[in-house]
Formats: C-alpha cells, sequence, structure tokens
C-alpha cells in the first residue's frame, strides 16, 4: 500500500498546474508566430475614444460620443459647415415661411435604409415624433426641437414641419447627428431595440457593440447621398470603422505610438507636441462651438451677488499664465462666453480685463471685506470670505481640476478662501437645484449661439431643467437672447448677441476660462479628415493610405 | 432527511436570506441617496416634462414601501427587471457580460496559483539567495496596484515589443489581462504556501516518508503541498472579491467586456435594476464559491471528514 503510495505520480493540483503553464506558453507561442497585432491595411480605421455611449439612439442619448458614431449611420436632412452656411443632404432643398414657423423640405428620391426601407417624408416625421414623444426619455434631442409641434406629410418627397414659435436655430438642431434620421421600419419593428441597434441611411452601416470594448460600423456600399458639403460621392473609401473605448490617457497615446489605432481622441496636452515631432504621426484639431469652458459665478447668492466681489475674483487670477501652464499652452484663453469658431462671437470683449491685484484689494474693500481673520483671509462683520464650489471628480476632467487649483491658489492671495469640493454626482445634483453654491463649471459644444440661452436666460434654472448656473435674472439679456433666436437674420443675431456677451463680461457673471479644442492624434496613413462644425471627427472622406 | 441533506438545506436556506440581504442593500442604497435619481438617470438638458413622466413610468413617485414591494414581487417572479439606460433585460445583459469577466477571473486566478505553487515547491526552506529574491517579487507584486502593474506591462509587452494587444478579444487579448490580475494575487498565494510548507516540511509526516524513500519533490509536491493548500482554500472569500474587484480595474484598462465595468456605469447613472441585478448575481457567485470551498474542505482535510461522521 505505501509503496503503492509512493509512486503515485504528483498531485492533481500539480498536474493541473502543468497543463495550465503549457496551455499559457503555448498561447504565447501562437502570438509570437501570429500576425502583427497592429492594425493591418483591410481599409478598416481603429478609433479609440475616452467613452462609450450609453444608448445609440441618437434621440435618446446627449453625448459626444453617440454623436461622434452615430454620425456615420445616420443622415441628416441638411448638413452645416463651421463657416455657419446649410447644405443640401437628405433634403434637396427647403422653403421658411414669412413667420417662420413653417418649413418646407423637398426630399432627395432613392434614398434606401440600412434595412432596405426607402426613406421618404413619413421617416422624417416619425424620427421627429420619436424625438418628442415621452415615451422615449430624449435626454438632449427633444431640447433640441423643442419648438416642434408636427410634421404634414405632403407627398413622399416633402414635408411641412410645423413649430409654436420662430427658432432661428432649428436648421442647426437638424444637422446634428441627435436629429439623424431613423428607418421608420426600425423605429416600429425594432422599437425596444434602438439603443443597442441603430438603423439609418448613413455611410456606414452598424455591425455590433461589445459593451466596454468596441462598436464596429461596416461600409454600406450603396451609399450615393452624401452631404453636398463633403469632398467626395459615393461610399467610403473605408470599408469599416472600430470604435474602442479606452479610458485611460496613456494607453490610447500608447496604442496610436504603436500603430494599434489609426486614430486617438482627446489627446493628452501634454503629448501634443511629442506627436507634432513624429513623422508617423498627425495632429488634428478643432476649436469647439458653443459655450467655451467657463466658471459661473452665482450672482443670487452669497458674497458673490455683490458684482465687486465678482470682479475682484476675476482680477485676482492671472488666467494667461494659468490657461498656459495647465493646458501646455494648447489651448487658447477665452475671453467671451461664446467661443471664437461660434457664430455670433463678439472680438470686441478681448482685452476687457486686466490681472490686476492692486484692483482686487480696493474692490473688496470697496465691499466691506476689510477684516482679516488669523488665517489671513478677508472678514466682513466677523465672517470670512468663503466661496464654495463643488464638482463631481467622476466627471470633472483632471485638467479642470488643476485648473480649480489654480484659481483657488490666485484668489487667495486676494485673501478668499476658495473651497473646490469633490462632490458625490446625485448631491451635487441637489445643490445645484437649490442653488447652494458660489461657483460651477462646464462647457458646452453646439455650432449655435442660442446655447447661450440655455445657460443664462431666467427661464433655464436648473430646477427648471436649465443650465443657468450663474442663477441670473436679467430681463434685459432674456430681451437680447429671445430676440435673436426669433429672427434669421444674421446681422440681427449677432448685433444681439454681441449686446449679450458684453453685458456678461461688463457684469462678471462668469469667468470665460480657455476655448476647448478637439485634438485627435492620427498615424499618418490616414488621409482625408475633417471636423463637423461641433468639433467632431468625420469619417465620410477618410481613407487609409498604403503605407 | 440524512445528515448531508440537512446540512445543504440549512446551508440553501442562509443562501436565500442572504441574498434577500442583498436585495434590500442594494435597494435602499440606491434609493437613498442623494440626489434625484430620474435627474441623474436623465441627465440635466432632459425636458423637465419628460422627467416627470419617466418618474411616473419607474414608480419613482410612489412611496418607497410601494415601490419596495414592488421590486421583491417581480424579483421572486426571477424578473431583474430591464436597464434603465441601455433598455436592455438586466439579465440578458448580465449573460453577455459575465463570460468573459469568468475567462478573466479563472485565468488570472489559475496562472497565479500555478506560479506560486512552482515558487514555493522550489523555495521552501531552501536556497536562501533564490528564497530571498522570490520573497522580493511577491512584495513588489502584492504592494503594486493593478492599475499600475497594467500600465507597465501595456508600455513592454504592447506597446514596445507588439507581442500582445492593449485592446482586443481572444486568447492572445487576454494574456496581458490575466497576467495583470495574477500578478495581484501571486505575492499572498506564495507566501501562504510557502509558510503552509515550511511547516508541513517540520512534521514528523514528512519525515517519515522521507524515511520511507519519497524523493524530495514528491514530498513537497504531494505530501507538504497538501498540507499548505488549507490556508489557500480558507482565504478563497477573500481570493474572489478580490478576484472580482481586480476584474473592474483590469477590464477599464485593457477594455474588455465584464460585469464589473456596467456596474460602474450602472452606479453613476443610478441604473437600479442593473446595481441590484450584479449585486445579486455576485452574492449568489460568493454564496456558490462558499459552499465549493466548504465541500473542498472536507475533501483536503481528513480531519473534517471524520468529525462529520461521528
Amino acid at each position: 500500500m505505501n509503496s503503492e503510495r509512493h509512486r503515485r505520480p504528483p498531485g492533481r493540483v500539480i498536474r493541473l498546474a502543468a497543463a495550465a503553464l503549457t496551455l499559457l506558453a503555448s498561447a504565447g507561442c501562437g502570438v509570437l508566430a501570429g500576425a502583427d497585432p497592429a492594425s493591418a491595411p483591410d481599409g478598416v480605421l481603429t478609433f479609440a475614444t475616452n467613452a462609450q455611449p450609453e444608448c445609440l439612439d441618437p434621440q435618446v442619448s446627449p453625448l459626444d460620443v453617440t454623436a461622434l458614431v452615430d454620425r456615420s449611420v445616420f443622415d441628416s436632412l441638411v448638413s452645416m459647415t463651421p463657416d455657419g452656411k446649410f447644405h443640401p443632404w437628405l433634403a434637396t432643398s427647403w422653403t421658411v415661411s414669412p413667420d417662420q414657423r413653417t418649413y418646407t423640405f423637398h426630399l432627395r428620391h432613392g434614398v434606401v435604409f440600412h434595412d432596405s426601407a426607402p426613406f421618404d417624408a413619413s421617416a422624417v416625421k416619425a424620427t421627429l415624433d420619436h424625438a418628442v414623444d415621452p415615451k422615449t426619455r430624449s435626454k438632449y434631442a427633444a431640447r433640441l426641437v423643442r419648438g416642434y409641434t408636427g410634421a404634414t406629410v405632403l407627398d413622399a418627397d416633402t414635408v411641412q414641419v410645423a413649430l409654436s414659435r420662430p427658432d432661428a436655430s432649428f436648421l442647426q438642431a437638424l444637422s446634428t447627428a441627435y436629429l439623424g434620421i431613423q428607418s421608420p421600419k426600425s423605429l416600429s419593428q425594432n422599437a425596444n431595440n434602438l439603443c443597442e441597434r441603430p438603423v439609418g441611411s448613413g455611410p456606414l452601416r452598424f455591425v455590433s457593440w461589445d459593451h466596454n470594448s468596441k462598436i464596429t460600423l461596416t461600409r454600406y456600399d450603396a451609399y450615393d447621398w452624401g452631404p453636398a458639403s463633403a469632398a467626395h460621392t459615393g461610399p467610403t473609401a473605408l470599408r469599416g470603422v472600430v470604435f474602442r473605448f479606452v479610458t485611460d490617457d496613456s494607453v490610447r497615446f500608447g496604442m496610436l505610438a504603436s500603430g494599434q489605432a489609426d486614430m486617438v481622441d482627446f489627446l493628452p496636452n501634454s503629448k501634443v507636441a511629442t506627436v507634432r515631432r513624429s513623422d508617423a504621426l498627425h495632429v488634428y484639431r478643432a476649436p469647439a462651438p458653443g459655450a467655451v469652458y467657463q466658471v459661473y459665478f452665482n450672482v443670487s447668492h452669497g458674497p458673490l451677488a455683490d458684482e465687486r466681489v465678482r470682479q475682484a475674483v476675476r482680477a485676482s487670477i492671472d488666467l494667461d499664465a494659468l490657461v498656459k501652464a495647465v493646458t501646455f499652452g494648447q489651448f487658447q484663453r477665452a475671453w467671451s462666453p461664446l467661443g471664437p469658431a461660434t457664430l455670433g462671437y463678439d472680438p470686441q470683449v478681448v482685452g476687457s480685463w486686466q490681472h490686476d491685484p492692486a484692483l482686487a484689494g480696493r474692490l473688496l474693500d470697496e465691499a466691506g471685506w476689510t477684516g482679516r481673520d488669523a488665517e489671513g483671509f478677508r472678514t466682513k462683520n466677523g465672517v470670512r470670505l468663503s466661496l464654495l464650489w463643488p464638482y463631481s471628480p467622476r466627471v470633472e476632467q483632471p485638467d479642470r481640476q488643476v485648473l480649480a487649483q489654480g484659481i483657488q491658489a490666485e484668489v487667495k492671495q486676494a485673501g478668499i478662501d476658495l473651497s473646490f469640493v469633490p462632490t458625490d454626482a446625485g448631491k451635487l445634483g441637489d445643490e445645484v437645484v437649490k442653488g447652494n453654491l458660489d461657483i460651477f463649471d462646464n462647457s458646452f459644444e453646439r455650432a449655435e449661439p442660442d446655447i447661450l440661452r440655455y445657460i443664462y436666460s431666467s427661464k433655464e434654472t436648473p430646477a427648471n431643467g436649465g443650465g443657468n448656473l450663474s442663477y441670473i435674472a436679467s430681463p434685459e439679456l432674456d430681451g437680447w437672447l429671445d430676440a435673436a433666436v426669433a429672427t434669421s437674420d444674421p446681422a440681427t443675431r449677432a448685433a444681439a448677441y454681441g449686446k449679450a456677451q458684453q453685458y456678461l463680461v461688463q457684469h462678471a457673471v462668469a469667468l470665460p476660462i480657455w476655448v476647448p479644442e478637439h485634438i485627435v492624434g492620427a498615424l499618418s496613413r490616414v488621409r482625408g479628415l475633417s471636423f463637423s462644425p461641433e468639433a467632431q471627427p468625420l469619417f465620410y472622406d477618410v481613407s487609409l493610405a498604403s503605407s | 432527511m440524512t445528515g448531508k441533506a440537512r446540512w445543504l438545506a440549512a446551508r440553501l436556506g442562509n443562501a436565500v436570506v442572504v441574498v434577500f440581504g442583498v436585495a434590500t442593500a442594494s435597494f435602499l442604497a440606491v434609493h437613498l441617496a442623494p440626489g434625484d435619481p430620474v435627474r441623474t438617470l436623465l441627465g440635466p438638458q432632459a425636458l423637465t416634462g419628460t422627467v416627470e413622466q419617466v418618474r411616473h413610468e419607474l414608480g419613482y413617485d410612489q412611496p418607497l414601501l410601494t415601490q419596495y414591494l414592488r421590486f421583491l414581487g417581480s424579483l421572486l417572479h426571477g424578473d431583474l427587471g430591464t436597464s434603465y439606460q441601455l433598455q436592455e433585460p438586466v439579465s440578458r445583459l448580465i449573460l453577455s457580460q459575465i463570460g468573459s469577466t469568468a475567462q478573466l477571473a479563472v485565468a488570472g486566478f489559475v496562472l497565479a496559483m500555478a506560479v506560486a505553487v512552482g515558487l514555493a515547491i522550489a523555495t521552501s526552506g531552501r536556497r536562501p539567495f533564490w528564497r530571498r529574491v522570490s520573497s522580493l517579487f511577491e512584495l513588489i507584486a502584492t504592494a503594486s496596484p493593478t492599475f499600475w502593474t497594467g500600465i507597465v506591462l501595456l508600455t513592454i509587452f504592447s506597446f514596445h515589443l507588439n507581442l500582445f494587444p492593449a485592446a482586443g478579444a481572444g486568447l492572445r487579448g487576454l494574456v496581458l489581462p490575466a497576467v495583470t490580475l495574477a500578478l495581484s494575487l501571486v505575492g499572498v498565494f506564495t507566501q501562504m504556501l510557502r509558510q503552509g510548507m515550511e511547516q508541513a516540511l517540520d512534521q514528523p509526516f514528512t519525515l517519515s516518508a522521507r524515511a520511507r524513500g519519497v524523493g524530495e519533490t514528491s514530498v513537497r509536491a504531494t505530501h507538504a503541498l497538501r498540507h499548505a493548500l488549507i490556508p489557500v482554500v480558507t482565504l478563497s472569500g477573500w481570493v474572489v472579491g478580490n478576484l472580482l474587484g481586480g476584474a473592474v480595474v483590469v477590464e477599464t484598462l485593457f477594455t474588455r467586456q465584464g460585469i464589473g465595468q456596467i456596474m460602474a456605469a450602472a452606479i453613476a447613472s443610478r441604473d437600479l435594476p442593473v446595481v441590484t441585478g450584479v449585486t445579486i448575481v455576485s452574492a449568489v457567485i460568493f454564496i456558490v464559491v462558499n459552499l465549493v470551498v466548504d465541500v473542498v474542505y472536507h475533501l483536503v482535510d481528513p480531519r473534517l471528514r471524520t468529525e462529520g461522521r461521528a
């Protein structure tokens, strides 16, 4: 018995371990002998970006990455170019009624959706109805077409869209991917699966979505109805696009540098110079239109209700130096709440205030913050001059957190105690609705100055689901913002937006920080990359040169 | 009812109580967290009308107790609900992701165990120099954050040597994630195994095995190793927790599919059905593992077997 036990081969665990090692070793050998892991020159472009959509129904999701993916899957009625002009796409022409409330679109004939359903006027109606249907649970598109009251199918190739009031931003809204036209067949038969299986008529067809990992699109060979603004006609030169969701900046950069990705989104500012020096890599950039990255001052609460304190905070910050340091010199410092790439941007506000610590001190003295406490902060009637700036660590980008710390240090010199406080997203939402904060920050990309109404109109308070984080209620400002969207005359619009921007800067309602830019790194074999008016990379004209 | 059946029934009864408790706790966690859950779900730019409509549809306008009873009711029917965000059944969502997490966890565990067993056999109570080298490696492996280990491996083996893809499915794409996960466990495994083996090697049964003429490798690999495995088995709960937790980090870094990622996104957006669904499934995995561990105990440790019969 005993002697038998001695001769027994090593235990089961050892055998298992040995088998596992053999398996792993053979897997490793397979790799070494196998294909080059760099993306093969098969015409499929790999694009690594930092986040994934939560739903691919363009009328549901508000995310930039959804627009990035859906732009290739869905066509829009019209296309917009960064110069603010509109071009035919699925609509060959359109007319607007004298009262600006009825748009008549003449549609392109012969367009076929990916599921073989034909495109016609009913598809336009179905898509717009879907956007405003409460069952859709739209997080953004419904807001874009808030004035939509209904569409009438005049004939298969003509549709009339009615608005409750004039809306100068309507065509721009229609040009975005968020109002990409869906297949009516898919809207009715695929109704429970629109998030997971988007069906449009765009140049690339949706193939699959591996959650957290990638989305695969493939060429739609029948495509022959690109926007009039595109550089070519017919199907894409690319055979497909694979979107990879790589959260970590350094991993995305590594994938580009090693050729595992053809293009990477949001190239970190610190890497731009490195990429520039390389012959194999290129940097593409597009300044984002809409509301620049800005810091809102709560004008209806606490110390910042006093305009002198807001002016003092602004004067105490050396913004040129701060922006340069935080963004490695990559982003342009902002002067207006509106980005320079947006229609109606007013260059007159440039240089309208200076970094002036002495002025900051005088203003605070005037405002009565003359005392000093043990830590050197200013006080009034024994109360310290302290400001609360809450943020969500999950959402706030790292460079913005660094900037906030810079601002904190600068205003401390002026005797202001600024707390930049990480806050749970749910709690933050509550505080924002209640207005229990002094400072907040964000940016909004939109190729339309009407974005100012969302962030500064007295009707757009957070409690009403708006974005007015300065909590400002100014009848003057409301007047300009409402007037600007009620007319389609560009000169009248620009004048009204000019007044609004000057007002916001003059009264220090917010502090514009920098103009965000979409920075994309690409291998040199990527050709023909352009950006949408909302600074998103467009894949329709892209090709891969055989290197 | 035999003793074994009674034991099993008691265990299953416990399991039901635990799952019920876990479901209740995750329901409360989502509902009692600050902030408006519907606004968090829909984001700042949804229209107020939409928010109120969805609040009604999801039953958030009902008293908490009503919501809780409804939630328990559908749970009893085996219905984990539909994801608010993805608008997809939670069970389908979990099924589509859990395979990938299991693959990663099993590969990481087997790899860590294989290396640990090899190191323990080679260095227990001998080769002082290599024992010290091994100890240093274990210390570094244990102390390094998973995220950092992953970045280092990626930089070397993917970005510079181009041997493995930074993001990709299949066996080749599994290598770096599995190694990263294994490195977070291998240090603890090796130290426990070595300690156990060194104790075992001092035991009379080792002496008697040697006296019978058993070779050194065989003594270590069969007699001492089996003795040393017991504390590792005890650690299984910790290991499963670590594997699932580590998998979240590894899945993020290597952009792999998996339930960890889904869970992280669901918590951020207050996607209640996904949060409770993944929590319940994790609890079930935990319970099953512990049950298996108990059985394995009986196999590995003969003393428990005789006690059971007595």
